[in-house]
C-alpha cells in the first residue's frame, strides 16, 4: 500500500507526459509517414494520370524499378545532381570557412553586420530565384551592361551549355555560403583560449595554427555544416526552375527536377514514386549521419 | 634599448592597423557581395518601365509607384491574402500540437526521445516532392486541391517538426525543478505546465512561431502543384508574371518586394529573440 502511494505520483507523471505527446505524434504520423507509405505502395505500380486503370494495378510491382535501372535520363540527371552537390558544396564550404576565420575578430561593427549575412539564406528561394534571373538576362542584367562597356561579350549564362550549371552553382552559393559561414563563425567564437595560447608558445605559425587546430576543433561543425548542404542540394528547385527549367537539353535536370517533370509535366506519378523513394532513402541515410555524428537535441546553429 | 622597444611598439601598432583596414575592405565586398543582388531588384521595383532598358543604367530617376499599383489592381492582393492566411494557419497549428508534445519529450526518458529523433530530422529533410505525390493524389480524390486547408495541412509536414525540434531544446533549459516546486505547492501538472513553464517560455515560442510563420511563407513548390486558381499563393502568383504576361520586369520586381518585405522585417525580430530567448535562459536557470 505503501509503495502503490509511492509509485503513484510517477505514473500520473508519465501519462500526463504520453497526453501531452500523442496529439503531436498521431498528428505526424498522419501527415508525414502515412504519406511516405503511400509513396511506396504507389511506386508498385505504373500509375499514369491519363490512363485511370494503371491505378492499383500491382501486377508488376517492380516493373518501375527496373525502368530506373534502364532509364538514361535518369542517371544522367543524378551525374548532374553529383556535379551541382560537389561544386556548391565545396566552394560554400571553402568560402564559408576563409570569411569565418577572417571576420572573427572581437568588432561592434561585425556583430552589427551579423544580420546582413542572414539575408540571402532567409530570403524566398523564389525570390533569389527572380534576383538572378535578373542578373542573367542580358536586356537588363547589370552585370551584362557592365562587361558591354568594358568591352567584353558575355554568352547568356543561363541558355548557353558551358555554363548553365555553372549560373545555378554560382546563385546557390550566393545563397548558402553565409549559412555554412555563420555556422562556423559561432563555433570559432567558443574556441577555447588556450588552445591558441598553447600553439603560440610552441611557435606555431598562422597555417600550422589552423592546420593543427582550428580544423581540428571545427571538425564537428564542419561535418555537420557539410551534410546539411548536401541534403539541401537533392532538394533545390526553385533556381532551376526559374533559371533553366532544366535545359538546355538536359544539362541542368537534377534527380528532383526530373522526378518533377515525370510525375506533374508527364503525369507519370508510378515511376516517379519509385525514383522519390530512392530520393528518400538518401535522405534517411544523410540524417541518420547526422545523428550519429551530432546526437539528438544538441544545439546545432 | 628603450628606443629599441619603441621602434617594435611603432611597428607592431602599424602592422595592426594595416590588418584592420585589410579587414575592412574585405568586410566591404562582402557586405557589397550580399546586397548588392537584392537591391538591385528593390530598385528595379520604382523603376519607370522607360527606364528599365536604359543604357548606361540611370542612377537618378524619378521613382514610380506604378508597378506596385499594377499589382494592386490584379490578382496579386488575393494571393497574398491566401499566403498571409495559410501561413499563420499552419503556425498555429503546428504550434498547438507541437509545443505540449515538446514539453513532454523534454521531460521524458532520454530514449523515447531519441527514437524519435530519427523520424523528426528525415521528415524535416525530405526532399519535398516526396509528400507532393502523395497529397497531390490524395487531395484530387477527397477534393482538397486548389483549398486553403490543403496547404495549411501539408505545411505542417515540415512546421510540425521544426516546433517540436526547437521548443524541446527551450524547454531543456527551463531547469525541473521550477515545475517540482510547483506541484509541492499543490498545482497539479497541467497548471505546472501551462502556468510556470508556458510563460517562462515566450521568448522561445515567439521565434519558433516566426520562424514556422517564415518556411511557410518561403514555400514555393507546394503551392505549385497543389493550387491551380483558387488557393493560388503570392510566391506563385509572381512567378505567373514571368511565365504568363510577358515578362513584365516591373511587376516581377515589384512582387518579389513584397513577397520579401515581411521574411526581412520578422528575420530580423527573429535575431533579437533568439538571442535574447537563449540568454534570458542561461541566466535564470
Amino acid at each position: 500500500m505503501a509503495a502503490n502511494l509511492k509509485r503513484d505520483p510517477e505514473d500520473l507523471r508519465q501519462k500526463f507526459y504520453w497526453f501531452c505527446l500523442w496529439p503531436a505524434f498521431m498528428v505526424l504520423i498522419a501527415v508525414t509517414l502515412a504519406p511516405t507509405i503511400y509513396l511506396f505502395v504507389i511506386s508498385f505500380t505504373p500509375l499514369d494520370l491519363t490512363r485511370p486503370e494503371t491505378s492499383w494495378d500491382f501486377s508488376k510491382p517492380l516493373g518501375q524499378y527496373k525502368i530506373i535501372w534502364e532509364d538514361k535520363r535518369l542517371h544522367n540527371s543524378w551525374w548532374v545532381q553529383a556535379k551541382l552537390s560537389f561544386w556548391t558544396v565545396l566552394i560554400q564550404m571553402i568560402l564559408g570557412f576563409l570569411f569565418a576565420l577572417f571576420l572573427n575578430v572581437k568588432s561592434k561593427l561585425l556583430e552589427a553586420l551579423r544580420t546582413v549575412f542572414l539575408i540571402p539564406m532567409v530570403l524566398p528561394p523564389i525570390v533569389v530565384a527572380i534576383i538572378w534571373k535578373v542578373l542573367y538576362t542580358p536586356d537588363i542584367s547589370p552585370f551584362h551592361w557592365a562587361a558591354e562597356g568594358l568591352g567584353f561579350m558575355v554568352p547568356a549564362l543561363i541558355t548557353d551549355p558551358d555554363w548553365a550549371l555553372w549560373a545555378i552553382i554560382i546563385a546557390d552559393i550566393w545563397e548558402w555560403f553565409p549559412f555554412v559561414m555563420l555556422m562556423i563563425l559561432s563555433a570559432l567564437q567558443m574556441m577555447p583560449e588556450e588552445y591558441i595560447e598553447a600553439a603560440k608558445i610552441d611557435g606555431a605559425n598562422v597555417w600550422q595554427m589552423t592546420w593543427y587546430v582550428t580544423i581540428p576543433y571545427l571538425k564537428g561543425v564542419l561535418i555537420v555544416a557539410a551534410l546539411f548542404r548536401i541534403v539541401d542540394s537533392i532538394k533545390a528547385f526553385p533556381l532551376i526552375y526559374i533559371l533553366t527549367d532544366g535545359g538546355p537539353g538536359s544539362l541542368t535536370e537534377v534527380t528532383n527536377y526530373y522526378s518533377f517533370m515525370q510525375a506533374f509535366n508527364f503525369s507519370y506519378l508510378g515511376y516517379s514514386s519509385a525514383i522519390t523513394v530512392t530520393l528518400v532513402i538518401a535522405t534517411i541515410l544523410a540524417s541518420w549521419g547526422i545523428i550519429r555524428l551530432v546526437g539528438w537535441g544538441k544545439p546545432i546553429d | 634599448m628603450t628606443d629599441q622597444v619603441q621602434i617594435l611598439r611603432t611597428a607592431n601598432r602599424h602592422r595592426l592597423r594595416r590588418e584592420r583596414i585589410l579587414l575592412y575592405i574585405l568586410i566591404a565586398c562582402l557586405v557589397t557581395a550580399v546586397m548588392f543582388p537584392f537591391v538591385w531588384i528593390l530598385i528595379m521595383s520604382f523603376k519607370p518601365s522607360a527606364d528599365m532598358f536604359a543604357w548606361p543604367p540611370k542612377v537618378f530617376f524619378a521613382p514610380t509607384f506604378d508597378h506596385y499599383l499594377g499589382l494592386w489592381d490584379g490578382e496579386f492582393p488575393k494571393s497574398f491574402w491566401n499566403s498571409l492566411v495559410t501561413s499563420v494557419g499552419s503556425t498555429v497549428a503546428a504550434m498547438l500540437f507541437g509545443v505540449p508534445g515538446a514539453y513532454a519529450l523534454s521531460r521524458m526518458a532520454y530514449k523515447t526521445g531519441s527514437r524519435l529523433s530519427l523520424f523528426i530530422l528525415a521528415s524535416r529533410m525530405a526532399p519535398p516532392i516526396a509528400f507532393t505525390i502523395p497529397y497531390f493524389l490524395a487531395y484530387r480524390y477527397i477534393g482538397l486541391h486548389d483549398t486553403l486547408f490543403g496547404l495549411i495541412l501539408i505545411y505542417l509536414t515540415f512546421n510540425l517538426s521544426l516546433v517540436i525540434w526547437l521548443m524541446r531544446s527551450f524547454f531543456d533549459a527551463i531547469p525541473r525543478t521550477l515545475e517540482e516546486a510547483a506541484w509541492i505547492d499543490g498545482a497539479n501538472m497541467w497548471q505546472g505546465f501551462t502556468k510556470i513553464i508556458l510563460p517562462m517560455s515566450g521568448p522561445g515560442l515567439a521565434a519558433t512561431a516566426i520562424l514556422c510563420f517564415l518556411y511557410s511563407w518561403n514555400d514555393f513548390f507546394f503551392a505549385l502543384i497543389l493550387t491551380r486558381t483558387e488557393a493560388t499563393t503570392a510566391p506563385v502568383a509572381v512567378v505567373n508574371f514571368l511565365d504568363h504576361e510577358g515578362w513584365q520586369w516591373g511587376k516581377i520586381a515589384a512582387g518579389g518586394t513584397m513577397v520579401m518585405l515581411p521574411v526581412l522585417v520578422f528575420s530580423v525580430a527573429v535575431r533579437k529573440f533568439l538571442i535574447s530567448g537563449m540568454s534570458a535562459g542561461a541566466v535564470k536557470g
